[in-house]
């Protein structure tokens, strides 16, 4: 029983971070604009928040401290994002290029910032922010050791990110008209939506949980941070396609992706696994070759959003 | 409507500049302070160097260091190198300053050697194996200034050359000796279940895990004890949340220790350690600073390395044209005791298996063709090779 406790905190430490980036991956392409940015704005997030624990360490400790920080990793995620959203709907410049500017420009701010103020490029910070157990709650048999201990308030935050984001999306006037802007922006725009208006709002609350989602993703794997996020933003990409553009579809893939990732990572550990005798790299493996079945099988009718990629131009006919 | 939505858009914009306006400059004056201070601090250096300079020579500084992509108090290399020449420069009264890159290609590190070699540089230490190929070009550009290169040997662009001129001297560890002590340390502690997590199998990391596993059994067969190691290359330095995953996946199935060996993927087992409550072996410079979970690191001692470098030079006795490797022979290598949390291994006990080292009675197999450890005979150890 232990293991599978085990297994599934382990995932939860993938598949957080790649939940809430990808669904803010969503926001911005189902307004219509494509964020390959993902990846630079989780840097940028994790580094100004990294470096805040950084600063603050002694000082402050625990999880007012961690919310300050995921505080300031969404304000950097939000206004980073703007480079990317005045780049590609004002200038109307080609998304993936700009996005590709972002991820370029993140890495190399961040180590030259991090030099600047402290000399070398690694930010320490001292981790007091895991929950060993909540209290009342982590005592609850099974539930208790499978969401409520050793665990981060980060956990529930991005659980709490996916309802909101399913409501917002569905049940709001501003999904509704978020979504009609990637679908098709001159309808939108006959209706009286703004679509520019709708697109800044996409990009930028993508910044925001792509921020986070940096900051989430450094705070339970390392003791510094050392301007990388090793792919992971490529790898929520991923996840939203496999997701197809729906917040639950987006969570079930962060699942699966977390899971599989964990036990190919944790597997030597775990002794039933490693009696099995198969490969690790055919734990390595499974994501990917299930991202491409699954793609196989939905391009025909892809959910992804119809004007996405393409500038939004009034006079379009 | 769209005034009005531009013009919110550029007042927003503005804030915006003004926030990051006043941002970046509250980092800039921290910055300015910082460095200020930094200067305060190099300029009272640079009065004592001077001070002594004037006793000493009239023509500038003699020892200079050339940074790599660090500052001198990186905690690693530079500032062992820097330790290392200061000692013996301010025993002897010799003028030193250091000197750094403004970027970390051959180019920048070359033109830096120069300006050093202006100020009057007559022995230059480089440390890191970044300096390999700039020295390959120094050595023959200023044949009358020596160079004293740290974990490497100078080669060309293309690794199709490599040269070593009389006014160098290589420094290489031998990293298997500093992973031995560390193994026999931890199961001499009272530690039986292992872990090695290293990054990529390069030379110097599979030595330091043959070492480990060595030292560990050795330990094991002394006090008739079986250790269990786990074994992997995360094939990257870098920390990531696969690296602590396995991390933690071993702390949880009973691992008591794991030697982070391979940079940051040492950061991931710390992460992992923290979270599980265990132990976290260190390794090239004492890491006990970046977590409370370190035991002990596998060191290097580079300040020793360059000490005995620079002395050599000024007996007359440089070793220059050969690569030196620094062991327990010559007190190149290590654990930190004073920072170390051992239970049961003393001093003595170091001593004791430090002597053994360094009087070549402890033969450890360092062969790197075959990096699994299926090579090494064990006699009370089993070794999990994770691929």
């Amino acid at each position: 029983m232990n293991v599978i406790y085990f297994i599934f905190q382990q995932t939860m430490f993938f598949s957080i971070p790649l939940m809430i980036v990808a669904l803010g991956g969503m926001f911005s392409e189902r307004s219509g604009i494509i964020n390959i940015a993902l990846e630079g704005i989780m840097t940028m997030g994790a580094f100004t928040s990294i470096l805040f624990l950084n600063l603050t360490g002694g000082k402050m400790s625990g999880q007012s401290q961690l919310l300050l920080a995921i505080v300031i990793s969404m304000v950097t995620g939000g206004v980073f994002s703007l480079f990317h959203a005045y780049a590609a709907i004002n200038m109307k410049a080609d998304q993936t290029i700009s996005g590709t500017a972002l991820n370029m420009f993140a890495p190399a701010f961040a180590i030259f910032v991090a030099r600047i103020i402290q000399g070398v490029q690694q930010i320490q910070f001292t981790n007091t922010f895991r929950i060993d157990s909540v209290p009342v709650l982590g005592s609850i048999p099974v539930i208790g050791p499978l969401f409520f201990k050793n665990t981060y308030i980060t956990t529930f935050i991005g659980v709490g990110i996916l309802i909101i984001s399913t409501i917002v999306l569905y049940r709001t006037k501003f999904g509704l008209r978020l979504r009609a802007c990637g679908e098709h922006p001159q309808a939108a725009d006959a209706a009286g939506i703004n679509v520019y208006h709708m697109q800044y709002a996409g990009v930028i609350i993508s910044g925001m949980l792509g921020g986070l989602g940096g900051l989430v993703f450094v705070v339970p794997t390392s003791t510094n941070f050392n301007a990388t996020v090793s792919g992971y933003g490529f790898l929520a990409l991923a996840v939203l396609i496999f997701g197809q553009w729906k917040p639950v579809k987006i969570m079930w893939a962060s699942l699966f992706f977390g899971l599989t990732k964990a036990i190919a990572a944790s597997y030597s550990g775990i002794a039933f696994l490693s009696n099995l005798g198969i490969p690790s790299y055919l734990f390595k493996m499974i994501p990917y070759i299930a991202t491409l079945v699954v793609l196989i099988f939905t391009s025909r009718n892809s959910q992804a959003p119809r004007a996405e990629g393409i500038p939004y131009d009034k006079g379009a006919r | 409507m769209k005034k009005k939505v531009l013009s919110a858009l550029l007042s927003v914009a503005m804030v915006a500049t003004m926030l990051v306006g006043c941002g970046s400059s509250e980092t800039a004056t921290t910055g300015t302070a910082t460095t200020e201070a930094a200067a305060t601090e190099a300029a009272t250096e640079a009065d004592t160097a001077e001070a002594t300079a004037s006793e000493a020579t009239a023509d500038g500084y003699e020892l200079a260091l050339v940074t790599d992509l660090g500052t001198i108090d990186d905690k690693s290399f530079n500032q062992g190198a820097w330790e290392g020449l200061t000692k013996y420069a301010d025993e002897n009264s010799i003028s030193y300053k250091y000197y750094q890159p403004q970027e970390g290609t051959t180019d920048a590190y070359i033109e830096t050697i120069g300006l050093a070699v202006e100020g009057g540089a007559k022995l230059v230490v480089c440390p890191g194996y970044l300096f390999e190929e700039p020295v390959y070009t120094v050595q023959d550009q200023y044949p009358d200034v020596t160079f004293i290169l740290l974990d490497g040997e100078p080669h060309n662009a293309d690794y199709s050359e490599y040269k070593t001129n009389d006014n160098v001297m290589a420094i290489l560890f031998q990293e298997d000796q500093p992973g031995y002590m560390a193994g026999y340390a931890a199961v001499k502690d009272g530690m039986t279940k292992l872990g090695f997590m290293g990054g990529m199998a390069v030379p110097a990391v599979i030595r330091y895990g043959y070492g480990f596993v060595q030292g560990a059994d050795a330990a094991a067969a002394e006090d008739g004890t079986n250790v269990e190691v786990m074994y992997n290359y995360t094939g990257a330095f870098a920390a990531t949340p696969e690296a602590q995953a396995m991390a933690a996946s071993w702390y949880q199935n009973g691992t008591e220790v794991i030697f982070g060996c391979g940079g940051a993927v040492g950061n991931s087992v710390m992460a992992a350690a923290e979270e599980a409550n265990a132990k976290v072996i260190g390794v090239d410079v004492d890491q006990a600073s970046e977590s409370a979970t370190v035991i002990t690191s596998a060191m290097k001692f580079l300040s020793n390395a360059v000490y005995d470098g620079v002395k050599a030079y000024y007996d007359g006795s440089f070793p220059g044209g050969a690569t030196t490797t620094f062991t327990a022979e010559n007190d190149g290598i290590g654990l930190p005791m004073e920072t170390s949390k051992f239970d049961k291994f003393t001093q003595e006990d170091y001593d004791a298996v430090y002597k053994k080292l360094a009087g070549g009675e402890v033969k450890i197999s360092n062969d790197v063709t075959d990096s699994t450890t299926a090579d090494l005979t064990l006699t009370n150890t089993t070794v999990s090779y994770v691929e």
